[in-house]
Protein backbone atom coordinates (compact mmCIF):
# COMPACT_ATOMS: atom_id res chain seq x y z
CA UNK A 1 0.00 0.00 0.00
CA UNK A 2 3.05 2.44 0.75
CA UNK A 3 5.57 0.45 -0.98
CA UNK A 4 5.63 2.90 -3.58
CA UNK A 5 6.74 5.98 -1.11
CA UNK A 6 10.14 6.49 -0.73
CA UNK A 7 10.01 5.72 2.93
CA UNK A 8 11.49 4.11 5.82
CA UNK A 9 12.80 0.11 5.87
CA UNK A 10 10.87 -1.44 8.36
CA UNK A 11 12.96 -2.89 11.19
CA UNK A 12 11.89 -6.35 12.13
CA UNK A 13 11.03 -6.41 16.08
CA UNK A 14 11.65 -9.63 17.10
CA UNK A 15 9.39 -11.55 19.30
CA UNK A 16 10.26 -14.13 21.14
CA UNK A 17 7.02 -16.06 21.25
CA UNK A 18 8.00 -18.04 23.80
CA UNK A 19 7.25 -14.38 25.99
CA UNK A 20 3.48 -14.23 24.59
CA UNK A 21 1.63 -15.23 27.30
CA UNK A 22 3.74 -13.84 30.04
CA UNK A 23 3.87 -10.43 32.08
CA UNK A 24 3.58 -7.34 29.51
CA UNK A 25 2.49 -6.25 25.97
CA UNK A 26 2.80 -7.52 22.82
CA UNK A 27 1.64 -6.29 20.00
CA UNK A 28 1.84 -7.70 16.45
CA UNK A 29 0.96 -5.01 12.89
CA UNK A 30 -0.75 -2.70 14.61
CA UNK A 31 -2.31 -0.35 12.04
CA UNK A 32 -4.18 2.84 13.06
CA UNK A 33 -5.62 5.39 10.01
CA UNK A 34 -7.61 8.19 9.97
CA UNK A 35 -10.30 9.02 7.60
CA UNK A 36 -8.71 6.48 5.64
CA UNK A 37 -5.12 8.15 5.98
CA UNK A 38 -2.84 5.47 7.86
CA UNK A 39 -0.64 7.00 11.09
CA UNK A 40 0.33 4.10 12.10
CA UNK A 41 1.35 1.06 9.81
CA UNK A 42 1.77 -2.54 10.87
CA UNK A 43 4.19 -1.80 13.98
CA UNK A 44 5.51 -4.44 16.36
CA UNK A 45 6.46 -4.04 19.80
CA UNK A 46 7.12 -6.22 23.06
CA UNK A 47 7.84 -4.89 26.31
CA UNK A 48 8.38 -7.41 29.23
CA UNK A 49 8.42 -6.94 33.03
CA UNK A 50 10.69 -5.43 34.36
CA UNK A 51 11.53 -3.56 30.84
CA UNK A 52 11.30 -0.11 30.01
CA UNK A 53 10.87 0.64 26.21
CA UNK A 54 11.08 3.98 24.69
CA UNK A 55 9.08 4.89 21.29
CA UNK A 56 10.36 8.59 19.61
CA UNK A 57 10.14 9.81 16.69
CA UNK A 58 9.32 13.55 14.61
CA UNK A 59 5.64 15.04 15.45
CA UNK A 60 3.03 13.00 13.53
CA UNK A 61 4.95 10.02 13.50
CA UNK A 62 2.03 7.61 15.15
CA UNK A 63 3.06 7.63 18.81
CA UNK A 64 -0.05 8.78 20.51
CA UNK A 65 -1.64 7.13 18.05
CA UNK A 66 0.45 4.06 18.75
CA UNK A 67 -0.67 4.37 22.68
CA UNK A 68 -4.34 5.06 22.46
CA UNK A 69 -5.16 2.55 19.90
CA UNK A 70 -3.20 -0.22 22.21
CA UNK A 71 -5.70 0.95 24.85
CA UNK A 72 -8.63 0.60 21.95
CA UNK A 73 -9.79 4.52 22.20
CA UNK A 74 -9.12 4.76 18.55
CA UNK A 75 -9.75 2.37 16.14
CA UNK A 76 -7.30 -0.21 14.95
CA UNK A 77 -6.41 -3.70 13.40
CA UNK A 78 -3.70 -5.82 14.30
CA UNK A 79 -3.11 -7.62 17.24
CA UNK A 80 -2.92 -6.75 21.27
CA UNK A 81 -1.55 -8.80 23.78
CA UNK A 82 -1.46 -7.44 27.31
CA UNK A 83 -0.57 -10.19 30.07
CA UNK A 84 -0.63 -12.92 27.25
CA UNK A 85 -4.85 -11.98 27.08
CA UNK A 86 -6.25 -10.54 23.65
CA UNK A 87 -7.03 -6.87 23.79
CA UNK A 88 -8.89 -7.07 20.28
CA UNK A 89 -12.31 -5.38 20.13
CA UNK A 90 -12.20 -4.00 23.42
CA UNK A 91 -13.25 -0.77 25.04
CA UNK A 92 -10.58 1.31 26.77
CA UNK A 93 -12.35 0.42 30.64
CA UNK A 94 -12.19 -3.38 29.64
CA UNK A 95 -8.65 -2.77 28.19
CA UNK A 96 -7.39 -1.46 31.70
CA UNK A 97 -8.77 -3.95 33.01
CA UNK A 98 -6.66 -6.77 31.92
CA UNK A 99 -3.32 -4.74 33.40
CA UNK A 100 -2.54 -1.90 31.31
CA UNK A 101 -2.74 2.04 32.09
CA UNK A 102 -2.07 5.04 30.15
CA UNK A 103 -0.96 8.35 31.52
CA UNK A 104 -1.97 10.41 28.74
CA UNK A 105 -0.34 13.25 26.86
CA UNK A 106 -1.21 16.79 29.23
CA UNK A 107 -1.87 14.51 32.25
CA UNK A 108 -5.40 15.08 31.89
CA UNK A 109 -5.81 15.00 35.83
CA UNK A 110 -9.63 15.86 37.08
CA UNK A 111 -9.22 19.27 37.99
CA UNK A 112 -12.20 19.81 40.01
CA UNK A 113 -11.71 16.69 42.23
CA UNK A 114 -8.95 16.43 44.86
CA UNK A 115 -5.83 14.59 44.55
CA UNK A 116 -6.92 11.73 47.11
CA UNK A 117 -10.34 11.71 44.85
CA UNK A 118 -8.27 11.76 41.27
CA UNK A 119 -6.51 8.18 43.28
CA UNK A 120 -9.66 7.03 44.33
CA UNK A 121 -11.26 7.02 40.91
CA UNK A 122 -7.59 5.04 39.44
CA UNK A 123 -8.40 2.30 41.79
CA UNK A 124 -11.83 2.13 39.76
CA UNK A 125 -10.20 -0.82 37.44
CA UNK A 126 -8.52 -2.69 40.45
CA UNK A 127 -8.19 -6.87 39.13
CA UNK A 128 -8.51 -7.23 42.86
CA UNK A 129 -11.07 -5.39 45.50
CA UNK A 130 -8.68 -5.59 48.10
CA UNK A 131 -6.26 -3.87 48.26
CA UNK A 132 -6.87 0.04 47.19
CA UNK A 133 -5.73 1.39 50.67
CA UNK A 134 -2.35 0.00 50.35
CA UNK A 135 -2.35 1.19 46.63
CA UNK A 136 -2.82 4.70 47.17
CA UNK A 137 -0.03 4.74 50.50
CA UNK A 138 2.18 2.98 47.85
CA UNK A 139 1.58 6.20 45.41
CA UNK A 140 2.12 8.64 47.90
CA UNK A 141 5.38 7.10 49.42
CA UNK A 142 6.57 7.12 45.67
CA UNK A 143 5.47 10.98 45.44
CA UNK A 144 5.06 12.67 49.11
CA UNK A 145 3.87 15.60 47.37
CA UNK A 146 0.41 14.21 46.52
CA UNK A 147 0.57 12.97 50.30
CA UNK A 148 0.96 16.47 51.24
CA UNK A 149 -1.98 17.98 49.19
CA UNK A 150 -4.48 15.03 48.99
CA UNK A 151 -7.00 17.21 49.84
CA UNK A 152 -6.33 20.05 47.29
CA UNK A 153 -8.14 20.05 43.72
CA UNK A 154 -5.69 18.24 41.20
CA UNK A 155 -6.21 22.13 39.13
CA UNK A 156 -4.09 23.98 41.35
CA UNK A 157 -1.34 21.61 41.58
CA UNK A 158 1.84 22.60 39.21
CA UNK A 159 2.71 21.14 35.97
CA UNK A 160 5.37 18.69 37.26
CA UNK A 161 2.56 17.94 40.73
CA UNK A 162 0.28 17.15 38.12
CA UNK A 163 2.01 14.85 36.21
CA UNK A 164 2.95 12.77 39.42
CA UNK A 165 -0.63 12.67 40.66
CA UNK A 166 -1.35 11.12 36.34
CA UNK A 167 1.16 8.34 37.15
CA UNK A 168 -0.13 8.11 40.46
CA UNK A 169 -3.61 7.57 39.35
CA UNK A 170 -2.30 5.18 36.46
CA UNK A 171 -0.74 2.88 39.09
CA UNK A 172 -3.85 3.24 41.58
CA UNK A 173 -5.13 0.03 39.11
CA UNK A 174 -2.02 -1.45 40.10
CA UNK A 175 -0.84 -2.46 36.24
CA UNK A 176 1.39 -4.57 35.24
CA UNK A 177 2.30 -2.69 31.88
CA UNK A 178 2.72 1.31 32.21
CA UNK A 179 2.07 3.76 29.22
CA UNK A 180 3.24 7.17 29.03
CA UNK A 181 2.71 9.71 26.56
CA UNK A 182 5.28 12.51 26.75
CA UNK A 183 5.71 12.94 30.65
CA UNK A 184 8.00 15.23 30.35
CA UNK A 185 6.32 17.80 28.57
CA UNK A 186 6.39 21.37 29.62
CA UNK A 187 7.96 20.50 33.11
CA UNK A 188 10.98 21.51 34.90
CA UNK A 189 14.41 19.49 34.39
CA UNK A 190 14.25 18.53 38.74
CA UNK A 191 10.67 17.35 37.76
CA UNK A 192 11.73 15.54 34.89
CA UNK A 193 14.16 13.81 37.12
CA UNK A 194 11.23 13.34 39.98
CA UNK A 195 9.10 11.71 37.17
CA UNK A 196 12.16 9.26 35.83
CA UNK A 197 13.36 8.67 38.96
CA UNK A 198 9.78 6.91 39.89
CA UNK A 199 9.48 5.17 36.12
CA UNK A 200 12.69 3.46 37.22
CA UNK A 201 11.26 2.41 40.75
CA UNK A 202 8.07 1.19 38.20
CA UNK A 203 10.54 -0.39 36.30
CA UNK A 204 12.38 -2.05 38.88
CA UNK A 205 9.43 -2.83 40.66
CA UNK A 206 8.41 -5.67 37.56
CA UNK A 207 6.42 -3.74 35.71
CA UNK A 208 6.62 -2.94 31.93
CA UNK A 209 6.99 0.35 30.81
CA UNK A 210 6.72 2.35 27.53
CA UNK A 211 7.44 5.56 26.83
CA UNK A 212 6.66 8.01 24.08
CA UNK A 213 9.27 10.99 24.33
CA UNK A 214 10.68 13.84 22.60
CA UNK A 215 13.49 14.11 24.42
CA UNK A 216 15.67 11.55 22.89
CA UNK A 217 18.71 11.48 23.81
CA UNK A 218 17.26 10.87 27.54
CA UNK A 219 14.78 8.51 26.65
CA UNK A 220 17.33 6.20 24.63
CA UNK A 221 19.72 6.70 27.80
CA UNK A 222 17.02 5.62 30.29
CA UNK A 223 14.95 3.07 28.55
CA UNK A 224 16.54 -0.94 27.33
CA UNK A 225 15.60 -0.14 24.05
CA UNK A 226 14.02 2.50 21.99
CA UNK A 227 12.12 2.24 18.67
CA UNK A 228 11.95 5.30 16.32
CA UNK A 229 8.87 5.67 14.64
CA UNK A 230 8.85 7.44 11.13
CA UNK A 231 5.41 7.71 9.40
CA UNK A 232 3.65 5.17 11.33
CA UNK A 233 6.95 2.71 10.72
CA UNK A 234 9.35 1.74 13.36
CA UNK A 235 12.40 2.15 11.14
CA UNK A 236 15.29 1.57 14.01
CA UNK A 237 15.65 -0.19 17.31
CA UNK A 238 18.31 2.25 19.66
CA UNK A 239 19.85 0.79 22.96
CA UNK A 240 21.17 2.89 25.68
CA UNK A 241 24.50 2.85 24.26
CA UNK A 242 23.30 5.03 21.00
CA UNK A 243 22.10 7.71 23.03
CA UNK A 244 25.37 9.88 22.66
CA UNK A 245 25.80 9.00 19.17
CA UNK A 246 24.21 12.10 17.32
CA UNK A 247 24.64 10.77 13.98
CA UNK A 248 22.02 7.73 14.94
CA UNK A 249 19.50 9.93 16.26
CA UNK A 250 20.12 12.64 13.00
CA UNK A 251 19.23 9.96 11.19
CA UNK A 252 16.41 8.57 13.50
CA UNK A 253 14.90 12.36 12.89
CA UNK A 254 16.01 13.66 9.45
CA UNK A 255 16.88 10.48 7.54
CA UNK B 1 -42.42 45.60 51.86
CA UNK B 2 -44.13 42.20 52.56
CA UNK B 3 -44.87 42.76 48.70
CA UNK B 4 -41.78 42.15 47.85
CA UNK B 5 -40.31 39.45 50.13
CA UNK B 6 -43.64 37.36 48.91
CA UNK B 7 -42.10 38.16 45.32
CA UNK B 8 -38.63 37.43 46.42
CA UNK B 9 -40.24 33.82 48.01
CA UNK B 10 -42.12 33.03 44.88
CA UNK B 11 -38.69 34.57 42.66
CA UNK B 12 -36.96 31.79 44.49
CA UNK B 13 -39.26 29.10 44.77
CA UNK B 14 -39.66 29.79 40.20
CA UNK B 15 -35.53 29.90 39.91
CA UNK B 16 -34.84 26.76 42.57
CA UNK B 17 -37.61 24.42 40.01
CA UNK B 18 -36.20 25.74 36.61
CA UNK B 19 -32.73 25.36 38.39
CA UNK B 20 -33.64 21.27 39.08
CA UNK B 21 -34.92 20.99 35.22
CA UNK B 22 -31.71 22.75 33.98
CA UNK B 23 -29.72 20.33 36.53
CA UNK B 24 -31.63 17.64 35.00
CA UNK B 25 -30.43 18.71 31.16
CA UNK B 26 -26.78 19.47 32.29
CA UNK B 27 -26.03 16.24 34.22
CA UNK B 28 -26.91 14.16 30.83
CA UNK B 29 -25.19 16.80 28.68
CA UNK B 30 -21.86 16.94 30.68
CA UNK B 31 -21.78 13.56 30.10
CA UNK B 32 -22.81 12.91 26.51
CA UNK B 33 -22.69 15.84 25.05
CA UNK B 34 -26.73 15.72 24.24
CA UNK B 35 -28.52 18.97 25.56
CA UNK B 36 -32.00 16.78 25.90
CA UNK B 37 -34.81 18.90 24.77
CA UNK B 38 -37.21 15.33 25.40
CA UNK B 39 -36.52 16.30 29.26
CA UNK B 40 -39.88 18.31 29.01
CA UNK B 41 -41.53 15.08 27.82
CA UNK B 42 -40.02 13.06 30.71
CA UNK B 43 -41.39 16.27 32.81
CA UNK B 44 -44.80 15.56 31.19
CA UNK B 45 -44.74 11.98 31.33
CA UNK B 46 -44.84 12.10 35.11
CA UNK B 47 -46.81 14.57 35.08
CA UNK B 48 -49.45 12.38 33.50
CA UNK B 49 -48.43 9.58 36.21
CA UNK B 50 -49.25 12.32 39.29
CA UNK B 51 -52.13 13.67 37.93
CA UNK B 52 -54.01 10.13 36.85
CA UNK B 53 -52.77 8.02 39.98
CA UNK B 54 -53.41 11.25 42.44
CA UNK B 55 -56.99 9.65 43.98
CA UNK B 56 -55.13 6.60 44.42
CA UNK B 57 -53.20 8.45 47.19
CA UNK B 58 -49.64 10.15 47.54
CA UNK B 59 -47.36 7.37 48.33
CA UNK B 60 -48.70 5.36 45.04
CA UNK B 61 -48.78 8.62 43.12
CA UNK B 62 -45.51 10.08 43.99
CA UNK B 63 -43.40 7.07 43.60
CA UNK B 64 -44.63 5.95 40.28
CA UNK B 65 -44.54 9.25 38.92
CA UNK B 66 -40.62 8.78 39.31
CA UNK B 67 -40.55 5.38 38.39
CA UNK B 68 -42.22 6.60 35.13
CA UNK B 69 -39.63 9.34 34.55
CA UNK B 70 -36.54 7.16 35.67
CA UNK B 71 -37.70 4.67 33.14
CA UNK B 72 -39.13 7.06 30.50
CA UNK B 73 -35.19 8.63 30.62
CA UNK B 74 -33.48 5.73 30.30
CA UNK B 75 -36.00 4.40 27.29
CA UNK B 76 -34.97 7.32 25.21
CA UNK B 77 -31.04 6.92 25.51
CA UNK B 78 -31.71 2.88 24.89
CA UNK B 79 -33.67 3.78 21.97
CA UNK B 80 -32.23 6.58 20.50
CA UNK B 81 -28.89 8.34 22.18
CA UNK B 82 -26.71 5.63 22.43
CA UNK B 83 -27.50 4.39 18.69
CA UNK B 84 -25.54 8.02 18.02
CA UNK B 85 -22.44 7.97 20.18
CA UNK B 86 -20.27 9.34 17.64
CA UNK B 87 -22.40 12.08 16.71
CA UNK B 88 -21.88 15.57 17.57
CA UNK B 89 -23.88 17.72 20.02
CA UNK B 90 -25.53 19.55 17.14
CA UNK B 91 -27.07 16.23 15.90
CA UNK B 92 -28.27 15.10 18.73
CA UNK B 93 -29.76 17.96 19.81
CA UNK B 94 -31.80 17.55 16.44
CA UNK B 95 -32.65 14.19 17.67
CA UNK B 96 -33.90 15.01 20.86
CA UNK B 97 -36.26 17.72 19.52
CA UNK B 98 -37.64 14.33 17.25
CA UNK B 99 -37.80 12.55 20.51
CA UNK B 100 -39.60 15.12 21.94
CA UNK B 101 -42.41 15.55 19.05
CA UNK B 102 -43.01 12.27 18.88
CA UNK B 103 -43.62 11.78 22.80
CA UNK B 104 -45.86 14.60 22.33
CA UNK B 105 -47.74 13.09 19.80
CA UNK B 106 -47.94 9.98 21.69
CA UNK B 107 -49.48 12.19 24.61
CA UNK B 108 -51.69 13.21 22.53
CA UNK B 109 -53.02 10.10 21.28
CA UNK B 110 -53.17 8.17 24.79
CA UNK B 111 -54.44 11.41 26.91
CA UNK B 112 -56.15 13.39 23.95
CA UNK B 113 -55.55 17.11 23.35
CA UNK B 114 -57.20 18.09 26.30
CA UNK B 115 -55.66 18.40 30.02
CA UNK B 116 -56.09 16.04 32.72
CA UNK B 117 -56.62 17.52 35.99
CA UNK B 118 -56.43 16.18 39.74
CA UNK B 119 -55.81 18.23 42.25
CA UNK B 120 -52.27 17.12 43.59
CA UNK B 121 -50.94 17.48 46.81
CA UNK B 122 -53.74 20.19 47.03
CA UNK B 123 -53.31 21.29 50.63
CA UNK B 124 -49.98 22.89 49.62
CA UNK B 125 -51.67 25.57 47.73
CA UNK B 126 -53.04 27.73 50.33
CA UNK B 127 -50.68 30.44 52.19
CA UNK B 128 -49.14 30.55 54.93
CA UNK B 129 -48.66 33.70 57.37
CA UNK B 130 -45.33 34.02 59.35
CA UNK B 131 -44.22 37.46 60.64
CA UNK B 132 -47.18 39.50 58.48
CA UNK B 133 -45.95 37.69 55.50
CA UNK B 134 -48.09 35.45 53.15
CA UNK B 135 -46.44 32.90 51.49
CA UNK B 136 -47.29 30.54 48.95
CA UNK B 137 -46.71 27.05 51.09
CA UNK B 138 -46.33 25.52 47.60
CA UNK B 139 -43.41 28.31 46.83
CA UNK B 140 -41.87 27.00 50.37
CA UNK B 141 -41.88 23.42 49.37
CA UNK B 142 -40.64 24.24 46.08
CA UNK B 143 -37.58 26.15 47.81
CA UNK B 144 -37.06 22.89 50.70
CA UNK B 145 -37.43 20.06 48.08
CA UNK B 146 -34.87 21.71 45.67
CA UNK B 147 -32.50 22.27 48.45
CA UNK B 148 -33.22 18.30 49.95
CA UNK B 149 -32.68 17.60 46.24
CA UNK B 150 -29.64 19.75 46.04
CA UNK B 151 -27.90 18.66 49.08
CA UNK B 152 -28.65 14.73 48.27
CA UNK B 153 -26.98 14.73 44.83
CA UNK B 154 -24.07 16.52 46.24
CA UNK B 155 -23.27 14.49 48.72
CA UNK B 156 -24.00 11.62 46.08
CA UNK B 157 -21.88 13.33 43.55
CA UNK B 158 -18.93 14.05 46.19
CA UNK B 159 -19.16 11.41 48.96
CA UNK B 160 -19.96 8.00 46.49
CA UNK B 161 -17.29 6.34 44.44
CA UNK B 162 -19.94 6.20 41.53
CA UNK B 163 -20.31 9.93 42.34
CA UNK B 164 -16.77 10.61 41.69
CA UNK B 165 -17.43 8.52 38.41
CA UNK B 166 -19.81 10.56 37.26
CA UNK B 167 -18.04 13.78 38.10
CA UNK B 168 -15.27 12.83 36.15
CA UNK B 169 -17.09 11.02 33.06
CA UNK B 170 -19.03 14.89 33.20
CA UNK B 171 -15.13 16.50 33.48
CA UNK B 172 -13.03 14.69 30.86
CA UNK B 173 -15.04 11.98 29.42
CA UNK B 174 -12.18 10.04 27.35
CA UNK B 175 -9.73 9.96 30.11
CA UNK B 176 -12.16 8.90 32.53
CA UNK B 177 -12.73 5.73 30.22
CA UNK B 178 -8.78 5.44 29.88
CA UNK B 179 -8.62 5.38 33.86
CA UNK B 180 -11.42 2.77 33.87
CA UNK B 181 -14.86 3.92 34.56
CA UNK B 182 -17.00 2.10 32.36
CA UNK B 183 -19.21 4.52 30.47
CA UNK B 184 -22.55 2.66 29.90
CA UNK B 185 -22.73 3.00 33.49
CA UNK B 186 -21.99 6.65 34.13
CA UNK B 187 -24.20 7.17 31.02
CA UNK B 188 -27.06 5.28 32.65
CA UNK B 189 -26.63 6.80 36.07
CA UNK B 190 -26.97 10.17 34.39
CA UNK B 191 -29.94 9.72 32.79
CA UNK B 192 -31.62 7.93 35.58
CA UNK B 193 -30.44 11.01 38.06
CA UNK B 194 -31.74 13.18 35.13
CA UNK B 195 -35.05 11.36 35.69
CA UNK B 196 -35.30 11.46 39.43
CA UNK B 197 -35.09 15.24 38.88
CA UNK B 198 -37.54 15.90 35.98
CA UNK B 199 -40.20 13.71 38.31
CA UNK B 200 -39.34 16.59 41.26
CA UNK B 201 -39.93 19.41 38.77
CA UNK B 202 -42.79 17.54 37.12
CA UNK B 203 -44.33 17.53 40.61
CA UNK B 204 -44.15 20.87 41.40
CA UNK B 205 -45.32 22.16 38.36
CA UNK B 206 -48.56 19.87 38.49
CA UNK B 207 -49.11 20.96 42.35
CA UNK B 208 -49.04 24.69 40.65
CA UNK B 209 -51.35 23.60 37.86
CA UNK B 210 -53.34 21.10 38.68
CA UNK B 211 -53.78 19.92 34.49
CA UNK B 212 -51.36 18.23 32.72
CA UNK B 213 -51.21 18.23 28.95
CA UNK B 214 -49.45 16.93 25.39
CA UNK B 215 -47.04 19.84 26.05
CA UNK B 216 -47.13 20.14 29.50
CA UNK B 217 -43.12 20.28 30.45
CA UNK B 218 -42.18 22.16 27.13
CA UNK B 219 -41.92 25.60 28.71
CA UNK B 220 -39.70 25.01 31.01
CA UNK B 221 -37.31 22.80 29.47
CA UNK B 222 -36.56 25.61 27.09
CA UNK B 223 -36.27 28.17 29.69
CA UNK B 224 -33.99 25.77 31.61
CA UNK B 225 -31.73 25.21 28.53
CA UNK B 226 -31.74 28.81 28.16
CA UNK B 227 -30.59 28.64 31.59
CA UNK B 228 -28.43 26.09 31.64
CA UNK B 229 -26.50 27.81 28.65
CA UNK B 230 -26.15 30.93 30.48
CA UNK B 231 -24.37 29.55 33.38
CA UNK B 232 -22.43 26.92 31.07
CA UNK B 233 -23.99 23.91 30.50
CA UNK B 234 -20.33 22.15 30.66
CA UNK B 235 -20.59 22.66 34.57
CA UNK B 236 -22.96 20.83 36.79
CA UNK B 237 -22.79 23.73 38.68
CA UNK B 238 -23.02 26.67 36.14
CA UNK B 239 -26.31 24.98 34.58
CA UNK B 240 -27.94 24.75 37.85
CA UNK B 241 -26.95 28.43 38.34
CA UNK B 242 -28.09 29.38 34.98
CA UNK B 243 -31.55 27.72 35.36
CA UNK B 244 -32.04 29.46 38.81
CA UNK B 245 -31.02 32.90 37.32
CA UNK B 246 -33.51 32.66 34.81
CA UNK B 247 -36.39 31.44 36.85
CA UNK B 248 -35.60 34.00 39.66
CA UNK B 249 -35.76 36.67 37.02
CA UNK B 250 -38.57 35.57 35.13
CA UNK B 251 -40.27 35.85 38.12
CA UNK B 252 -39.24 39.16 39.18
CA UNK B 253 -40.35 40.52 36.31
CA UNK B 254 -43.40 38.88 35.72
CA UNK B 255 -44.12 40.86 39.34
CA UNK B 256 -42.25 43.62 38.64
CA UNK B 257 -42.92 44.48 35.14
CA UNK B 258 -45.73 47.52 34.49
CA UNK B 259 -49.25 46.16 33.65
CA UNK B 260 -49.58 45.02 30.13
CA UNK B 261 -45.81 44.56 29.70
CA UNK B 262 -45.39 41.54 32.33
CA UNK B 263 -47.03 38.98 29.38
CA UNK B 264 -44.07 39.53 27.54
CA UNK B 265 -42.01 38.42 30.56
CA UNK B 266 -40.29 35.68 28.33
CA UNK B 267 -38.93 38.12 25.65
CA UNK B 268 -37.13 40.35 28.36
CA UNK B 269 -35.39 36.82 29.63
CA UNK B 270 -34.23 35.88 26.37
CA UNK B 271 -32.81 39.80 25.72
CA UNK B 272 -31.08 38.83 29.32
CA UNK B 273 -29.34 36.07 27.54
CA UNK B 274 -28.94 37.06 24.31
CA UNK B 275 -26.70 39.89 26.69
CA UNK B 276 -25.39 37.30 28.49
CA UNK B 277 -24.18 35.34 25.47
CA UNK B 278 -22.48 38.25 24.08
CA UNK B 279 -20.53 39.26 26.87
CA UNK B 280 -19.59 35.42 27.68
CA UNK B 281 -20.10 33.18 25.52
CA UNK B 282 -19.03 30.08 26.73
CA UNK B 283 -21.23 30.41 29.73
CA UNK B 284 -21.40 32.78 33.40
CA UNK B 285 -19.62 30.07 35.66
CA UNK B 286 -17.12 28.70 32.78
CA UNK B 287 -13.38 30.38 33.32
CA UNK B 288 -11.29 30.46 30.36
CA UNK B 289 -11.84 27.86 27.45
CA UNK B 290 -14.93 27.81 26.32
CA UNK B 291 -17.52 25.13 26.20
CA UNK B 292 -16.55 23.09 22.70
CA UNK B 293 -14.66 19.72 24.04
CA UNK B 294 -10.83 18.79 23.28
Amino acid sequence: MHSSRPTWERVAVSIDSSTISAVGLHVTGLTVSYNGVPAVRGIDLAVAGGEAVGLIGPNGAGKSSSLLAIMGATARTGAVRINGRDASGLVPEKVVRLGIALVPEGRHVFADLSVKDNLRLGGVARRTKSGAQEAMDKVMDLFPILREFASRPAGLLSGGQQQQLAIGRALMSDPDVLMLDEPSLGLSPTAVDTVFEALAAVRAAGKAVLVVEQRAEFTIAFCDRTYVLHDGVITLSLKPEDAENVQILTEAYFG
Amino acid sequence: MSQFIQSLVDALSAGAVLGLAALAIGLVFGVIRLANFATGEIITGAGYALVLTWDLGWYVAIPLSILVAVILSLLMELAVFSRMRKAGPATLLIASFGVSFLLQRVYELIFGNNVRSAPVASNLSQSVEVAGIRLQLLSVTAIVLSAILLVLLQLFLTRTTLGLQLQAAAADFTTARLVGIPASRVIGLSFVLSGVLAAAVAFVLTTQSGAVGPTFGVRITVLALVGAVIGGIDKISGALAGGFLVGFASSMLETWLPQGVGNFRDAFVYVLVIVVLLLKPSGLLVRGRGAVRT
